[in-house]
């Protein structure tokens, strides 16, 4: 299961339609406190987050989803600037990242 | 007279001349053909000449030569027409150091009638220091001016960054969608499903979204019509200028103006040229500074058409990459900023008509940055013949 936590409505749909269209079930949430009360995640799904979320962070919630034992793969988006990316996942482990606007093909960024 | 009063006179006068020199002022007495009778101690440290050296010269001695030439007329007025011009006001006046330096002074003058005939005395105050606070001030003021300018434009531009970022990630994700799906289909045989027009429309919108962006940036340059007056170029300019000089990095960088001697008229609105003006002077200084002879050249001039004012800086120039981008929104060689400066200008100066320019240099020439401007042309209605 693809699991997407973004504010931004379209960029919510734009990454669903890539997704689904490549035929892999997906979800999407558009806040961490949304995803917490909604749905439980194992080292099975991927979970793609936006990393400038409103409320509670991308980052907070990777380090929430550790502490709670849920360890999915995490691939964290986000359209800031490296320095601030580099603090805001400061001490999370392995997490890939992927920066706005896309460069390259995200699906296969996802997948791989 | 007996030696007694001579007594009196020698003690009267070493008093007053001790009083002269504890004086806090300067302090000149002079005689009306404008000779100098008194020449305090503060004198001799503001003007650089012993008394014995002063005493008995013109007061033109101590003033810039623009001045001695009319004072000499003044006084010789006054004694004609009693018409007071300074005597009992105080007035701001410039002196000259026997180095040839010319410096504000605030002059206050009194008269005594005195056998020998009339006698003036002038206190004299240094307004070099007072000057200096006030020069301070005012480029503290516009430094803060400047870089609130700059700052503004800088966090615009961040600020667009950020907005233009999701509708891009949006819209390249449906684009990235799209064609992953027609490439499915060729394999499939199969011809392209409706969902994928769903999807380019989307793609669309998202493209919508940021030109939008764009547009509201836009006007924000071009929002208001620039409140064009006809001005002098060469005052504007130079009025930007002294605005800067103290961002000169502390005066290591000479600015070095080349201006003519006739008026530049052009229409324009004054602080947005201004705003280009520090705009390239800025970048200017910033190469200059880490150069090895350290100047900034400013030199305005014209041809019938249009009115130019170029700023060449003691760099090196710049690469031919490097000029490929340097009006591109967002292409900055520095660490701060996000090199909306140039962009924004250019915008300005178009907006004026007009345009700006860059020349690289190289080859042991610094770059040239060129503001170019439509001259006035007077209508009409103002013509002024007598026709």
């Amino acid at each position: 299961m693809y699991i997407i936590v973004e504010d931004d409505p379209s960029v919510a749909d734009a990454l669903q339609s890539l997704l689904s269209g490549a035929g892999l079930s997906v979800r999407v949430f558009s806040t961490a406190e949304e995803l917490i009360h909604s749905a439980s995640l194992t080292s099975e799904d991927t979970m793609i987050v936006d990393l400038g979320l409103p409320g509670m962070s991308g980052g907070e919630l990777v380090r929430h989803l550790e502490k709670a034992g849920a360890n999915p793969k995490v691939i964290a988006i986000s359209g800031k600037s490296s320095r601030t990316i580099a603090r805001e996942t400061e001490g999370l482990s392995d997490l890939k990242i992927l920066r706005k606007p896309p460069a390259a093909d995200w699906l296969e960024a996802i997948t791989a | 007279m007996g030696e007694l009063e001579d007594r009196r006179t020698a003690v009267s006068e070493a008093r007053f001349e001790s009083l002269l020199d504890t004086a806090a002022d300067g302090v000149i007495v002079i005689d009306e053909t404008g000779r100098m009778l008194v020449f305090n101690k503060i004198c001799e440290q503001l003007f650089g000449y012993t008394s014995q050296e002063a005493i008995g010269q013109n007061v033109s001695l101590i003033m810039p030569p623009e001045f001695s030439l009319s004072h000499d007329r003044f006084m010789h007025n006054y004694h004609r027409t009693g018409e007071k011009r300074i005597i009992g006001i105080g007035r701001e006046v410039s002196g000259m150091h026997r180095d040839g330096s010319v410096f504000p002074l605030e002059l206050s003058v009194g008269e005594a009638k005195t056998a020998e005939g009339r006698q003036y005395i002038g206190v004299l105050r240094d307004l070099r220091s007072r000057r200096a606070v006030e020069q301070r001030v005012s480029q503290l003021q516009a430094q803060v001016v400047h870089m609130t300018r700059l700052s503004a434009m800088d966090e615009m531009g961040a600020a667009m960054a950020h907005e233009l970022n999701q509708p891009l990630t949006a819209l390249l994700l449906y684009l990235q969608a799209v064609a992953r799906q027609i490439k499915s289909c060729h394999a499939d045989g199969k011809p392209p499903s409706d969902k994928m027009l769903e999807v380019l429309d989307k793609a669309v919108q998202e493209a919508e979204r940021a030109s939008h962006i764009v547009q509201r940036m836009r006007q924000m340059v071009e929002k208001r019509d620039p409140e064009r007056a006809t001005i002098d170029l060469r005052e504007v300019v130079n009025e930007a200028l002294d605005l800067s000089e103290f961002v000169a990095q502390g005066a290591t960088v000479t600015i070095r103006r080349v201006f003519g001697m006739t008026p530049i008229h052009v229409d324009a609105d004054a602080t947005q040229i201004q705003q280009i003006i520090l705009n390239l002077l800025r970048n200017a200084l910033e190469v200059a500074k880490e150069s090895e002879e350290r100047w900034v050249k400013v030199s305005i001039g014209s041809d019938d058409r249009s009115a130019f004012v170029s700023v060449t800086d003691s760099g090196l120039g710049f690469s031919e990459d490097t000029g490929k981008s340097l009006f591109k929104t967002f292409s900055t060689t520095k660490k701060s900023g996000m090199g909306l400066g140039l962009a924004i200008s250019r915008a300005i100066a178009q907006n004026h008509g007009g345009d700006l320019m860059a020349d690289p240099g190289g080859n042991g020439q610094g770059a040239t940055f060129t503001l170019m401007l439509p001259m006035h042309r007077p209508d009409e209605a103002e013509d002024d013949t007598w026709g």
